[in-house]
């Protein structure tokens, strides 16, 4: 299939209009950041807590948020997490009075006052293997002896565990009892000694501030590091004002990027960062190839000029750029649609860096490229050697 | 076929054999990381000054029984810092018989200057670093045992550096997380006091109840504790009574052997003990002298329970308190495993549960299973025959990386399985470079097998530089990332050198053997 023959735009005659247009769209995103604080700074950069929560009834939202507030945290982050009908919460606070440890040890209690009003013994949702197989080996329902209890009882223990792994969350006897290897005695004696609380804590993050401050210093460090490093790299292999261009074209893609995914509302965290960073590739990848492309016209005939140049170029390399563009969106795009949730800010930086890389590499890199050449010549010396230092290839 | 093909087309038969063969058996070959199977991730700093403390204190108490013992009686010393104390109370005369003691005594650890009343010690550098240093090494020692006695696969507890104060710790698998955070924090200190007030029977109602049995001030050798009142069915702290114990040990969690989970004449949870011989010579006089008397048990400065001493005991008791059956176990646990010689902090905590885990692996997957779908029936579509060439490459390149996970030992991830979607699309980037530039040679006019020599060396240098790009951010992403995200980066270069073996390589193998036979022919499905 032939997606465009020969084809022959004119992309550097509207590149004024597109700088313009990337300039806005960065301006806005940079607005939203800076001066509407919309950059939603998850526990490792901010430090503070996460919890993931399970509830087997659907809590209300503002009764969750004035029971958290109650326990004397303000300014509690309260998100619905998972599928619909999952009662899925994430509820993140802020580092409280300086303290290292995080708030868990204030919020849990507050919602075991609230949910699990009459718990008495131990809560089957909020305990693991060991302890459950601890509380049946000195009862020893199903009655195998002491010398076997540790092996047996083990057994059991992580088969029930295994069950709850599968639902997060026990709602009731009958699905404790579908348990393989859980004898009827036993089950019994678990009804007795232990009862089902109404909410399971999933996961739980604590960042104190020390380490979040560590962490985004690490962040910076990452990225500063790609983007010299790939500008040092273009340099050696091609030209200065190309290295410029693929350079200016990426922060480009990273900064309207950033914009976007600050006016969502998604958290910035660590994994967020990843995301960046392979963007980050994804854009330079999508630059040098049409670069590569316009080093080999360079080097067939030196006579044209640049802007002729690179608008042959990238018409050259257009299939290309819509093939791969659109294989990656795609992937990304159902990356985001099904990923899970945990994923979803990874997928959507993924997605719309994608897409603002292509055009990026289409009209962004190539007029940087051309302004630096207009307003500083051509680049170092230190290009054109490296270009001219590799062997010629033979002309078709 | 030339001898040049089938050498190559062997290589690739090779590796793809050697990657099935370190995959298998499938789901048991891959580490994966805490956040798809659950698990904890502790970064926890040992707080050092606490054993800082607790040496000056030491050496105080050892100066003063000394220079008492050389006959320089009532010497009074009061720590200022952590690492400094002043000693006075004694003759201005008596002063270089003091620093004698301190010379004999003190190991060198420390230096001192005369003031106008008597000397003010500070520990030297030297000695302040080694005993923080021994410090956390003791703790990462402790914290080792009883992470092995709760019995946790493939445990990582290491010091972040060599001089760090930090210590990480990772717990895959563990479905239990606030008991094990527990457990490793628990100072887990044990001493064993006489009561001095009240004398046997149970603590006093308040702290000044005692303070007014002594009149007002406390004796020297004295020092109060709290015992927590507790309910005994749902555990809930109802009061504090309140014990004057003798600041002297008559044993301490040293001094044991061995400790075992027991039951006491009510069949309540206890924790039975047997000393080591110091132990018990030191426990069996005190307890001979003191018949009738009260003993604390206190951990971690709480009573636990005084119970009246009977008789002489020597080698062997039980430690009686409101325990459920899961404190005792905890206990011995702790004590078999030794005190940490300082507290804890945990400064960063990550805790995932097993389900969360699960729902996680089941979404990446299907993620990756839909992401290939589409990919594969996007080149069928725009490259038919050719595409089945890449769609063969792609699938290589995907086992391969799994293959070079389980071969490194390398950890999956979660974004770990989207690095590995995205190298999904991104591979694809390779093929469409070589496909391309192969339509541009045909309509150039060239016949098929010259189309694809120069398909395949004029993409390279584009595929190279563009790789190499990413394989820069996935080198700064490793050196600077933690946890999955550091998965992701290895997960993200394997996958890059994956691309470029199978995108530039094999393709080309397989080209070739299609074309081999057929050097005039003219026509390429592309």
């Amino acid at each position: 299939m032939e997606i465009l023959r020969n084809p022959n735009f004119d992309f550097m005659k509207y590149r004024r209009f597109w700088v313009t247009v990337s300039v806005l769209t960065i301006l806005a995103g940079l607005f939203g950041i800076f001066f509407l604080g919309r950059l939603n700074f998850g526990v490792d950069f901010a430090g503070g807590t996460q919890l993931t929560l399970k509830f087997r009834d659907r809590p209300d939202v503002e009764a969750l948020r004035d029971l958290i507030g109650r326990a004397g945290i303000r300014e509690a982050v309260i998100q619905t997490f998972g599928s619909e009908g999952s009662n899925e919460f994430i509820v993140r606070t802020p580092i409280i009075g300086g303290s290292e440890e995080g708030s868990a040890a204030l919020v849990l209690p507050a919602l075991n006052a609230r949910f699990n009003p009459d718990l008495r013994g131990t809560d089957l949702n909020q305990i693991g293997a060991p302890t459950l197989a601890d509380l049946l080996i000195p009862v020893d329902p199903d009655g195998v002896g002491t010398e076997r209890a540790r092996d047996h009882y083990t057994g059991v223990a992580e088969s029930v565990m295994a069950q709850r792994k599968a639902r997060g969350l026990f709602s009731s006897w009958d699905q404790v009892r579908e348990a393989g290897g859980l004898s009827p005695a036993a089950l019994e004696s678990l009804r007795g000694s232990t009862m089902l609380g109404s909410f399971a804590v999933l996961g739980l993050e604590n960042v104190s501030p020390q380490v979040g401050a560590e962490l985004r210093q690490r962040g910076i460090l990452a990225v500063v590091g790609a983007l010299v490093g790939m500008l040092l790299y273009i340099w050696v292999r091609f030209e200065l004002r190309f290295g410029v261009g693929a350079t200016m074209a990426t922060l480009h893609d990273v900064l309207i990027t950033l914009g976007l995914y600050a006016w969502f509302g998604y958290e910035f965290n660590l994994t967020t960062v990843a995301a960046f960073l392979t963007l980050i590739g994804y854009s330079v990848n999508d630059t040098v190839v049409t670069f590569d492309r316009v080093r080999e016209n360079l080097r067939k005939s030196r006579s044209v000029d640049t802007l002729t140049l690179l608008n042959k170029s990238i018409n050259q390399t257009l299939s290309r750029t819509i093939l791969t563009g659109g294989t990656t969106i795609l992937v990304s795009l159902v990356l985001y649609l099904y990923g899970g949730d945990v994923i979803r800010g990874f997928a959507f930086v993924m997605f719309v860096g994608v897409i603002v890389g292509t055009y990026s590499s289409i009209f962004i890199a190539s007029p940087f490229a051309l302004l630096w050449e207009r307003w500083f010549g051509m680049g170092g010396r230190f290009g054109r050697a490296g270009a001219a230092a590799k062997p010629a290839r033979a002309n078709r | 076929m030339s001898k040049s093909l089938l050498w190559r087309l062997g290589l690739v038969v090779a590796l793809a054999a050697l990657a099935a063969w370190r995959l298998w058996p499938p789901g048991e070959t891959i580490n994966l990381g805490l956040d798809l199977q659950g698990g904890i991730h502790l970064l926890l700093r040992v707080e050092t000054q606490d054993a800082v403390r607790a040496e000056t204190d030491k050496d105080m108490d050892v100066l003063r029984r000394e220079a008492a013992d050389d006959g320089v009686a009532g010497i009074a010393t009061r720590r200022l810092t952590d690492t400094t104390f002043e000693a006075t109370g004694f003759a201005a005369d008596r002063l270089a018989a003091v620093e004698k003691v301190a010379r004999d005594w003190l190991g060198g650890g420390w230096d001192w200057e005369r003031t106008g009343a008597g000397l003010v010690f500070e520990m030297e550098p030297a000695n302040e670093r080694s005993i923080r240093d021994g410090a956390v090494n003791q703790a990462l020692q402790t914290i080792r045992n009883r992470v092995d006695q709760f019995g946790v696969a493939e445990p990582l507890i290491a010091r972040q550096g060599l001089e760090s104060e930090r210590i990480v710790v990772q717990l895959p698998g563990v479905d239990d997380p606030e008991r094990v955070k527990r457990l490793i924090k628990n100072t887990a200190f044990l001493e064993m006091r006489l009561c001095e007030y009240p004398w046997v029977g149970g603590g006093a109602p308040s702290r000044q109840a005692i303070l007014e049995h002594y009149g007002g001030r406390l004796p020297e050798d004295v020092e109060v504790y709290p015992e927590d009142e507790r309910d005994p069915a749902t555990g809930k702290l109802l009061g504090q009574t309140f014990y004057a114990l003798e600041k002297r040990r008559v044993i301490t969690g040293r001094d044991l052997r061995s400790a075992n989970p027991s039951r006491g004449q009510l069949g309540q949870p206890v924790v039975a003990f047997m000393l080591s011989a110091d132990g018990a010579r030191a426990f069996g006089e005190a307890t001979g002298a003191n018949v009738g008397r009260g003993l604390a048990i206190v951990l971690d400065g709480k009573v636990v329970s005084a119970p009246r001493i009977n008789s002489r005991i020597t080698d062997s008791g039980i430690i009686e308190g409101n325990f459920s059956d899961q404190d005792a176990q905890d206990l011995v646990t702790t004590l078999r495993s030794g005190a940490l010689p300082a507290g804890i902090t945990y400064l960063e905590d990550r805790t995932v549960g097993p389900s969360l885990g699960h729902d996680s692996i089941q979404s990446g997957m299907r993620a990756g299973l839909y992401g290939s779908l589409l990919t594969v029936l996007f080149m069928l579509i725009v490259y038919r025959l050719s595409g089945i060439n890449s769609i063969i490459a792609l699938a290589l390149n995907v086992l391969l990386i799994f293959g070079a996970l389980a071969y490194f030992g390398a950890t999956l991830t979660l974004p770990g399985i989207a690095g590995i979607v995205l190298t999904i699309g991104m591979a694809i980037d390779a093929s469409v470079l070589v496909f391309e530039r192969m339509k541009e040679e045909l309509r150039a006019g060239k016949a098929a097998r010259a189309a694809i020599d120069a398909g395949f060396s004029n993409a390279m240098s584009s595929i190279v530089d563009a790789n190499i790009t990413t394989l820069i951010a996935a080198l700064f992403l490793f050196q600077f990332g933690t946890g999955p995200v550091r998965g992701f980066a290895v997960t993200l270069s394997i996958g890059i050198f994956g691309t470029l073996f199978c995108g530039v390589f094999v393709s080309r193998v397989l080209f070739d053997l299609l074309y081999a036979n057929r050097p005039r022919a003219a026509k390429i499905s592309i």
